[in-house]
C-alpha cells in the first residue's frame, strides 16, 4: 500500500489538550472502545510521577483520558504483556517502534493474533531510564526530580517543565556524552518511525495542537477513515515542507544511530575478559530470558538439568547465556528489556543486538520488520 | 606437551557414522582422540549441544552430516548447515576460535575422507593447544576425561 501522510487532532477538547500532540491517539482508542471494535486499549498510565509508566488495560472509552501524552521514562514492553496475558482480546495498543517488532516476531510464532490488534503506532526518538532520568535532572538541570511536572523531547532536547511553569533543557547529545540520556540500546536504534505497525503517529512534521500520521496498512486506513466519518478526529494534508522536514529528521536519526551502532558495538565493545567478568557477576536470576518477548517458551531448556550448574555457583557463560543467545538472538529486536532488568547490570543488549547485525548482514533478516521468520528456521532445501 | 586433545564428533547415523564404520572395517587408522557420538541426524543436533561439549571440556567439536541431497529425513542436513554458521559466529563471543569446530558432509562410503578429516582436525586442534577458558568459574571435572 502506498504510505500516505495527515495531520489528525482530536474533536474532543480535553483529548486535544491532555494529548502529547493532538491527542489524535487517544481518540482514535476512544472511537475503538465506543464502537465496539476492541475489547480493551492497551496503554500507559502515569503513576506517581513522571518516571513511572503503568501499562493500564482500558475497558471504559471515559478512562481513555487519563492515559493521554507520552511518557519518555518509561521503557516498557508490551510485546509479552499481549502474547501471555491479553493474546484472546480484541485489542488496540499503543506500540513504540520495540513494541511493534516485538509483536511482529509473536504474531509469527503464533503467540500474538494479528487480526485482533490494532497497532497505533508512536514514532520514537528514544526513552530513558527512570533511574538515570532522575539522577540527570538533579546534576544537570540542578532540580528536584519529584518536582518535574512534565517532560518533553523536542528538537535535539530534553525539555523538563516545574510546577510554576518554567522550562529547563538542554540538549541530548550532551548528556549522552556524559553517560545520561536515552538507554543505550535506544540510541542503537534505526527504527524510528514504526512502519511495522497499522499507523504511525509523532510530532515530527506536526504543527502544534496536531498529530502527524502516517498511515501504513489498510486496517489503519479504515481506522482512520471510521474515526474521522464519526467525528472523533478532524483531518487535513500536511504541507509538502513538512512531508520533507519529517524525512529529514528521520535521515539524521538514523545517521546517529548508526554511529552510535559503531560506537558501542565496535570501538568501546567490550572484550573477552571484560565479558568474562561480566559474566561471572551473573546471579542466574533469569530475569533477562523473562523480560525478552523471545523467550516464550513453556519449558525453558535453561533449568534443564543438561545444562545445569551445581547450585551456587555461577552458571557457565556457554551452556547460560550462550544457549538462550543461540535460541534468539538472530531475532534481537535491540529493545534493551534483558539489559534493563539485568540486577548485575550485565549489557546483553550489546552482545545480543551486535551478533543479530551479523545475522542481518549474512542474511538479510531484520527483526520486527521482516514478513517472515528468520531463514533458521526455513524448511526450504537452501 | 599437549599430545592428546580431546574431540567430540557427532556423527550421523546415515552417513558419517557409516563412513567412520568403513573407515574402521578397512583399518584406516584414525586418530583415537575422536570420541563418535552417532545422532540419527545432523538436522537434530542444535547449537547448545556444541556449546555444552565445550563446557564439559572438549577441545575440538566435529559434526558429520550426508552431503546435500542425501538427508535421509529429506532437510535435515540443511537445517543443521544454517545452525553451523550461528554457531561459528557465536563461539568467539565466549572466547573460543571458530577453528575449534568444524563440521563436513561424509558419506558412508567415504570411508577415506572420514580418515583423513579427523587426521586433519586432530591436527589442528593440537596446535590450537589445549581449550583454556578464560572464565573462572569453569568446571574442572569432565565427563571426558
Ligand atoms: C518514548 C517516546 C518517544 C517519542 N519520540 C518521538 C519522536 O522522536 N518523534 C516523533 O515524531 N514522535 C515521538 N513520539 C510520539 C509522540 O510523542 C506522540 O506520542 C504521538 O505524536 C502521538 O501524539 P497524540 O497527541 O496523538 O498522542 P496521545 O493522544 O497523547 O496518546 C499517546 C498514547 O501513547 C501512550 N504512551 C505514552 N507513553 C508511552 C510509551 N512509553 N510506550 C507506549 N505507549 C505510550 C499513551 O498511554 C497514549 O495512549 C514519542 C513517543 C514516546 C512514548
Ligand atoms: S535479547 Fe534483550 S534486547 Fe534482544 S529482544 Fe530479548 S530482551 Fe530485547
Ligand atoms: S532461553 Fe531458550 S528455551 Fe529458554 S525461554 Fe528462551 S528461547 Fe525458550
Ligand atoms: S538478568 Fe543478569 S543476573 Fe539475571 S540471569 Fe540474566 S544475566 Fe544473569
Amino acid at each position: 500500500m502506498e504510505s500516505q501522510f495527515l495531520l489528525a487532532k482530536a474533536k474532543d477538547d480535553e483529548l486535544a489538550v491532555r494529548g502529547e500532540c493532538g491527542g489524535a491517539v487517544s481518540a482514535l482508542f476512544k472511537y475503538l472502545l465506543d464502537q465496539d471494535l476492541v475489547d480493551g486499549v492497551l496503554t500507559l498510565t502515569r503513576g506517581e510521577d513522571i518516571y513511572d509508566g503503568i501499562p493500564t488495560l482500558v475497558e471504559d472509552s471515559e478512562d481513555i483520558i487519563s492515559t493521554c501524552g507520552s511518557l519518555h521514562c518509561a521503557p516498557t514492553m508490551f510485546g509479552d504483556l499481549i502474547s501471555k496475558h491479553l493474546s484472546d482480546m480484541r485489542l488496540a495498543v499503543s506500540v513504540k517502534p520495540c513494541d511493534a517488532m516485538a509483536i511482529k516476531e509473536l504474531e509469527k510464532r503464533h503467540q500474538i493474533n494479528e487480526n485482533l490488534i490494532y497497532k497505533v503506532g508512536l514514532n520514537c526518538g528514544g526513552s530513558l531510564m527512570p533511574i538515570t532520568a532522575q539522577k540527570m535532572i538533579e546534576v544537570f538541570y540542578d532540580v528536584d526530580p519529584s518536582e518535574v511536572v512534565k517532560e518533553e523531547i523536542d528538537k535535539g532536547k530534553f525539555i523538563i517543565e516545574l510546577a510554576d511553569g518554567t522550562h529547563k533543557s538542554i540538549e541530548i547529545d550532551e548528556l549522552e556524552e556524559k553517560g545520561f540520556g536515552r538507554r543505550i540500546n535506544c540510541q542503537r536504534c534505526e527504527l524510528k518511525i514504526p512502519r511495522n505497525a497499522d499507523l504511525a503517529s509523532g510530532n515530527w512534521g506536526a504543527e502544534p495542537g496536531w498529530t502527524f500520521i502516517e498511515v501504513i496498512t489498510e486496517k489503519g486506513k479504515k481506522l482512520l477513515d471510521g474515526a474521522k466519518k464519526g467525528g472523533y478526529i478532524e483531518v487535513k494534508t500536511p504541507s509538502e515542507k513538512a512531508i520533507i522536514i519529517r524525512g529529514k529528521i528521520e535521515n539524521a536519526m538514523i545517521k546517529l544511530a548508526q554511529k552510535y551502532q559503531e560506537k558501542y558495538l565496535e570501538e568501546n565493545y567490550p572484550n573477552i575478559e571484560n565479558w568474562d567478568e561480566y559474566w561471572n557477576h551473573c546471579i542466574k536470576c533469569y530475569a533477562c530470558r523473562d523480560a525478552c518477548s523471545l523467550c516464550y517458551c513453556k519449558e525453558c531448556d535453561l533449568e534443564k538439568e543438561f545444562y545445569n550448574d551445581e547450585d551456587g555457583v555461577v552458571p557457565d557463560p556457554l551452556t547460560f547465556q550462550g544457549v538462550r543467545m543461540s535460541h534468539v538472538y538472530f531475532s534481537c529486536i535491540n529493545c534493551g528489556q534483558c539489559e534493563d532488568v539485568c540486577p548485575m547490570e550485565i549489557p546483553l543488549a550489546v552482545i545480543f543486538h551486535r551478533m543479530q547485525k551479523k545475522y542481518r548482514d549474512k542474511t538479510g533478516f531484520i527483526p520486527g520488520v521482516s514478513e517472515e521468520l528468520p531463514p533458521l528456521f526455513s524448511p526450504e532445501k537452501e | 606437551m599437549f599430545s592428546e586433545p580431546k574431540i567430540l564428533g557427532f556423527c550421523c547415523n546415515w552417513c558419517c557414522y557409516g563412513g567412520a564404520d568403513t573407515a574402521g572395517t578397512a583399518r584406516m587408522q584414525y586418530p583415537p582422540n575422536v570420541r563418535v557420538l552417532r545422532v540419527m541426524c545432523s538436522g537434530r543436533i542444535n547449537p547448545a549441544m556444541v556449546l555444552k561439549a565445550f563446557k564439559e571440556g572438549a577441545d575440538g567439536v566435529f559434526v558429520g552430516g550426508c552431503h546435500m541431497g542425501d538427508c535421509h529425513y529429506d532437510a535435515g542436513n540443511y537445517k543443521w548447515n544454517r545452525r553451523a554458521k550461528l554457531i561459528e559466529d557465536l563461539l568467539p563471543e565466549f572466547g573460543i576460535p571458530k577453528k575449534r569446530f568444524r563440521f563436513e558432509w561424509i558419506s558412508a562410503s567415504e570411508g577415506e575422507k572420514f580418515q583423513k578429516t579427523m587426521e586433519e582436525f586432530t591436527d589442528t586442534i593440537k596446535s590450537l593447544g589445549p581449550l583454556h577458558r578464560s572464565f573462572p568459574k569453569m568446571s574442572n571435572k569432565s565427563p571426558m576425561c
